[in-house]
């Protein structure tokens, strides 16, 4: 098989992007002045083996804000929120080139240890993953690893802390030692969220994290992401458009491993400039 | 750069113990796996070192006089009477012609001993063969005994002291004077290939095994493929999803896990005491082996059966196909080659088989090569542990080189159950 | 020769009866096959069948009790046989009688009455077989008469042949049933022989095993000791070493390969374990004996230690070894099967990988492990050959792993083979030993199964 090299994987584009209709190079509506900005992509290409996934991410993100990134299943925005933080890198074949730069440095550079970057980007997934021990001990793992906690005080009380933070102390509380797998799908959720904040990260990255639940679980997240917002930048993939209405300031919209649109979130849903971002919004396709 | 959060730099500074922890266990990972393999090196190293000269006989051309008085004594030529006649001593003649000097008695039972004892039914198919040659001289290559093939081969030490080795300094001179005249050869080990069990190493060979095993297998074969596909077919397709199926099944996965002398002790209680049938038999094993390899025939060609997707099912169905009739037709060619693969695994086992079998008797001596599933034989595993067992050290080279012989049936089988997988699996 | 010629004549009369049952299917609406409720070979079919299965039928039960009725009809001639012979006894006087009737008189037990009843053995075989052939015959011809004469236009003869088709289908799978009841039954009857002898509490808690065999006859009562603690405290300690080696082992490369491992090396790594596991165990069994054992030696006197040249340690190192891809193989099994989402949750805390395998993976994997592991242990515990080889045959009570031991397996050998006498106490202990080793391994596999049965349910 023929390599595949920068120019052709640029001629694929052109070429997808013509099935479309629209030839345009990505609409970005985002004006970010230097200290807004948390998370900034350069050109990022992800290839699974041969197969091209995302073909050049340009990508500002601000600080304490709330970006969603939507579009049809496949278009390569779950690829690229893995990228956020190296979890592309337990895939075997999966290379990543680019630059994503956080506070100043690379991530994507071979000098970055990812357990430290996992430490500060914290991650949570599409379907409740709890570890299967006990409550406590899901929230404690990340405070362990990394030796967050000097003496059981104080990791009790980082325990307790998450689980305030994400509404389920209240919950829980008698029963912090019982399996964290035999709670109620939204429950187990905001368990995981707990877990991600429980190591004190400064960004969250959320895959899709309320489509295996139901209306009013998501309800609770969707809110619990409106409080958390501020402290936290959070990046959230969604699959359902009213929910990137709902929770996110601005909006990305992924098609085909393209960028299409950033801007916005109302502006993106009230006006979006490309025709494709208007088909999908308008549910044309998708 | 910002400054750090506390969080971060609590987390750095654990890091490095991290990271040497895991780099530890990675080499834990690399070690176990290592193990394995010098294990199978070993394995193998030790196994083919010991081995590969069993292929390899040592010969010693001989002068030996077709004396009329010892061959034929009445004169009459009559085969049925020179099959008798005391071969053995024209060997012994040729041997004290070449070395004159052996008078003494026990020395010349050593030199008789350079001698395999099979030398003297060579001179007699020769002498049957050609009866013209009685009175003549012949120059004739003869089986060295194990003792001397072993010190040609170099695995008795010359150097040892003489009270150390297992062969004297008398027969050391022998076989040089002998190796000087170029009256040593090492050849091919076709009599390994051709012979029947023996006492002598140097005479014994694994044709008698080999044929048991062939008998035993076809056997095995004939009972297990078609009870067990048979079986395969019915829990997949036709058993009804109640108690009784599942003992069946239960029961299924525990015989794959009942230890295979438990199977010799079925066979010894039941087939040979209870039906009577004849001991060290192929019948007898192959049946035991059947039994014993059938769980594995089974879940293989459930398995095989489970991967055909339903639609093909429906299909056939649709079309006004009784269910046993899609069954047949669609399910089981379709599933074959996952069966055959399975069957050919299984197969491999039982051939590797045995411990059951000496429940059974087939460890008894058979010098002779069985022709028929009824009559008493060995097969190949047994061969080696009864080897093994052998004190002369001319036999660990025979086990080994029977050993390699058995491994090279079991990798060709399983090579060929990878090979069919890969060549035939339909992936749906 | 002659149940040859009857299969033949069977098979010929079913050919023959296939081609009756369908000729006339054809005929029985006038070559219009349409009007047939199944095809024509169908109808072929059905009366193959009955001509067939019956005869088959037959066939079985003469090979299973014809040699019981002629042996008791034999028997009941001659006078040396009462009811107090044993049965030993009775074996061997059967044995010189058929031995006679094969060879001929001129052997050293041919007794004129011993001679009559091989005269009368070979006549009733000659009539067994001529009667046989009879019923052979009957059955196959009545067969095909009342198979041919059922056939007709209304006859559903497909669905006929395919509840027999499917009849024999079962039959198929209840031969693993009756394999295990025939196991069961045959280490039942004979243990119980053996329990007659000697008490079951000195078997199960006697320290002294020492099985000679009686000089005389009339020693049978005060033969050897039973006391089977020793043996079951060997296989014990062999075992033990054998997991030592092989979980360790087994578990790590396991984990290397499925969470480590370039698909290279996982390429070269599986067929390691695979040839490991194809190696047959009296491979292994010289391989101790030959290489292992002496090494052992070696080494320990080079420290000054005393090593028994079939050490227990050489055995179970081997038997440890053998056990590698068994472990190996289950536990990538269950380690596969935890959900990557597990993994994805530890790496996204900012788990190492030795941190998610040790804190997350092995955690959720425990309970298919621990099935794995006592799969393991039931198939070391009953591992002949290795220890037949390597270990040793003296009964020792010790845990001193460089002495030599021995193993349930080794005494069922020693005692069974080679032996023919079958109602000393001698070779009942193997039967009594054989159903403890069935019953510890058949626990072990019943619970090991059903955990990991159980641990695969939750993941998928």
């Amino acid at each position: 098989m023929k390599p595949m090299t920068k120019d052709n994987a640029v001629d694929i584009e052109k070429e997808l992007n013509l099935s479309n209709g629209n030839v345009s190079k990505g609409v970005n509506s985002v004006k970010l002045s230097q200290d807004e900005v948390k998370i900034s992509a350069k050109d990022v290409r992800v290839k699974y083996g041969e197969k091209e996934a995302l073909f050049g991410i340009n990508l500002d993100m601000p600080k304490g804000k709330v970006t969603s990134f939507i579009g049809p299943s496949g278009c390569g925005k779950s690829t690229f929120l893995r990228c956020l933080n190296r979890m592309n890198d337990t895939i075997d074949g999966c290379s990543v080139t680019g630059q994503i730069i956080v506070d100043e440095v690379d991530i994507l550079s071979k000098q970055v240890d990812t357990v430290l970057l996992r430490a500060k980007i914290g991650m949570v997934f599409q379907k409740p993953n709890p570890f299967p021990k006990s409550i406590y001990d899901n929230v404690a793992y990340g405070p362990r690893l990394h030796g967050l906690a000097t003496d059981k005080n104080e990791l009790d009380e980082i325990v307790e802390i998450s689980l305030e933070k994400v509404g389920l102390l209240k919950e829980v509380k008698d029963r912090l030692l019982e399996p964290g797998t035999g709670l109620s799908g939204g429950q187990q959720q905001r368990l995981c969220i707990a877990r991600a904040i429980a190591v004190d990260p400064e960004i969250l990255l959320m895959d899709e994290p309320c489509s295996a639940l139901d209306p009013i679980a998501t309800a609770k997240i969707e809110e619990l992401i409106d409080e958390l917002r501020g402290s936290y930048t959070i990046v959230i993939v969604t699959h359902s458009m009213q929910q990137a209405a709902r929770v996110s300031q601005q909006t990305a919209f992924f098609h085909l491993g393209n960028l299409v649109e950033y801007g916005e979130t109302e502006k993106i849903f009230t006006s979006p400039v490309d025709e494709r971002t208007k088909g999908y919004i308008t549910g044309r396709f998708g | 750069m910002t400054e750090l959060k506390e969080s971060m730099q609590k987390a750095h500074a654990r890091l490095k113990k991290r990271r040497a922890a895991e780099k530890r266990f990675k080499m834990f990972g690399v070690g176990a796996l290592a193990f394995a393999f010098l294990c199978v090196l070993m394995l193998f190293t030790s196994i083919i070192s010991n081995g590969y000269t069993g292929f390899k006989q040592s010969y010693i051309q001989l002068d030996v006089v077709m004396d009329e008085t010892v061959v034929d004594p009445d004169g009459s030529r009559d085969p049925a009477k020179m099959m008798f006649s005391n071969y053995n001593a024209l060997v012994k003649t040729a041997l004290k012609t070449k070395f004159p000097d052996v008078t003494n008695r026990r020395d010349k039972r050593k030199l008789y001993g350079l001698i395999s004892s099979s030398a003297g039914y060579d001179l007699r198919d020769m002498v049957l063969d050609d009866p013209s040659i009685i009175g003549t001289t012949q120059t004739v290559w003869v089986m060295a005994s194990d003792e001397v093939d072993m010190l040609i081969k170099g695995v008795f030490d010359r150097t040892q002291p003489e009270s150390t080795r297992p062969i004297t300094n008398d027969e050391i001179a022998w076989v040089e004077t002998l190796e000087k005249e170029n009256r040593v050869e090492k050849r091919f080990n076709t009599n390994f290939f051709t012979a029947g069990d023996s006492r002598e190493p140097e005479q014994a060979g694994i044709q008698g095994a080999l044929v048991g095993s062939a008998l035993t297998m076809l056997v095995t074969l004939a009972l297990s493929f078609p009870l067990g596909v048979m079986a395969a077919i019915y829990l997949e397709e036709f058993a009804p999803k109640n108690k009784f199926t599942y003992l069946v099944e239960v029961n299924i996965n525990n015989l794959a896990a009942v230890p295979s002398i438990v199977f010799g002790l079925l066979g010894l209680a039941i087939f040979l005491n209870l039906f009577g049938m004849p001991r060290s038999a192929p019948v007898a094993g192959g049946m035991v082996l059947a039994l014993m390899t059938l769980p594995t025939i089974i879940i293989a060609a459930r398995a095989a059966l489970k991967s055909i997707p339903p639609s093909i099912m429906e299909a056939a169905i649709g079309v006004g196909a009784s269910k046993m009739q899609a069954v047949f037709h669609h399910q089981l060619p379709l599933a074959l080659p996952g069966i055959l693969t399975g069957t050919i695994i299984g197969m491999a086992q039982a051939l590797g088989e045995t411990a059951p079998l000496l429940m059974i008797g087939m460890v008894a001596f058979i010098a002779d090569v069985p022709s028929t599933p009824f009559d008493p034989a060995t097969v190949l595993p047994v061969q080696v542990y009864l080897w093994a067992d052998s004190p002369e050290r001319a036999f660990v080279e025979k086990t080994s080189a029977a050993i390699m012989v058995l491994l090279g049936f079991l990798i060709t089988m399983n090579a060929l159950a990878v090979l069919l997988r890969k060549k035939l699996e339909r992936r749906w | 020769m002659q149940t040859t010629i009857f299969t033949f004549t069977v098979l010929l009369l079913a050919l023959i009866g296939f081609y009756m049952g369908r000729a006339r299917a054809v005929s029985s609406v006038g070559g219009d096959i349409r009007q047939l409720h199944s095809l024509p070979r169908h109808y072929g079919y059905y009366v193959s069948l009955w001509c067939g299965l019956p005869t088959l039928f037959l066939f079985i039960l003469w090979f299973i009790f014809e040699p019981q009725i002629i042996n008791s009809l034999v028997l009941h001639n001659v006078t040396a046989i009462n009811d107090e012979t044993s049965s030993a006894m009775v074996a061997r006087i059967l044995s010189d009688i058929k031995f006679i009737a094969a060879n001929g008189t001129n052997v050293k037990s041919a007794t004129p009455e011993m001679i009559a009843a091989a005269d009368h053995y070979l006549e009733l075989k000659k009539i067994g077989i001529a009667c046989l052939g009879v019923a052979v015959l009957a059955f196959a011809i009545v067969g095909l008469v009342i198979g041919n004469k059922n056939i007709g236009e209304k006859l559903k003869a497909r669905d006929q042949v395919e509840k027999a088709i499917r009849v024999l289908l079962l039959a198929s799978s209840i031969v693993a049933i009756l394999t295990t009841i025939g196991i069961v039954s045959s280490l039942l009857f004979e243990a119980i022989r053996f329990f007659g002898k000697v008490p079951l509490s000195e078997f199960l808690f006697g320290l002294e095993w020492s099985p000679q065999i009686a000089l005389r006859k009339d020693q049978v009562a005060s033969q050897g000791s039973f006391g089977a603690v020793p043996i079951f405290a060997g296989t014990m300690l062999i075992s033990f070493i054998a997991m030592c080696v092989a979980v360790p082992v087994g578990l790590l490369s396991a984990i290397y390969m499925s969470e480590y491992a370039t698909p290279k090396v996982r390429g070269l790594g599986k067929p390691i374990l695979e040839i490991l596991a194809g190696i047959p165990t009296v491979v292994y069994g010289f391989f101790a004996a030959l290489v292992v054992a002496p090494t052992i030696r070696n080494i320990g006197e080079g420290w000054g230690l005393e090593v028994a040249s079939e050490s227990a340690l050489a055995a179970g190192l081997v038997m440890g070894i053998m056990i590698i891809p068994f472990v190996s193989s289950l536990s990538d099994d269950v380690i596969r099967a935890v959900p990557q989402a597990l993994r994805d949750g530890s790496y996204a805390l900012g788990g190492t990988k030795s941190e998610t395998v040790l804190q997350v993976i092995l955690p959720a994997a425990l309970p298919g492990i621990v099935g794995g592991i006592m799969l393991a242990i039931s198939r070391a515990i009953g591992e002949t050959m290795i220890v037949v080889m390597a270990a040793g045959l003296s009964a020792n009570l010790t845990a001193n792993p460089l002495q030599a031991v021995t193993t349930a397996t080794v005494q069922m050998v020693t005692l069974l083979v080679g032996d023919q006498e079958f109602d000393s106490p001698k070779t009942l202990a193997a039967f009594a030993l054989g159903l403890v080793l069935f019953c510890v391994t058949l626990c072990l596999n019943v619970i090991a199964l059903r955990v990991v049965a159980k641990y695969r349910e939750k993941y998928d």
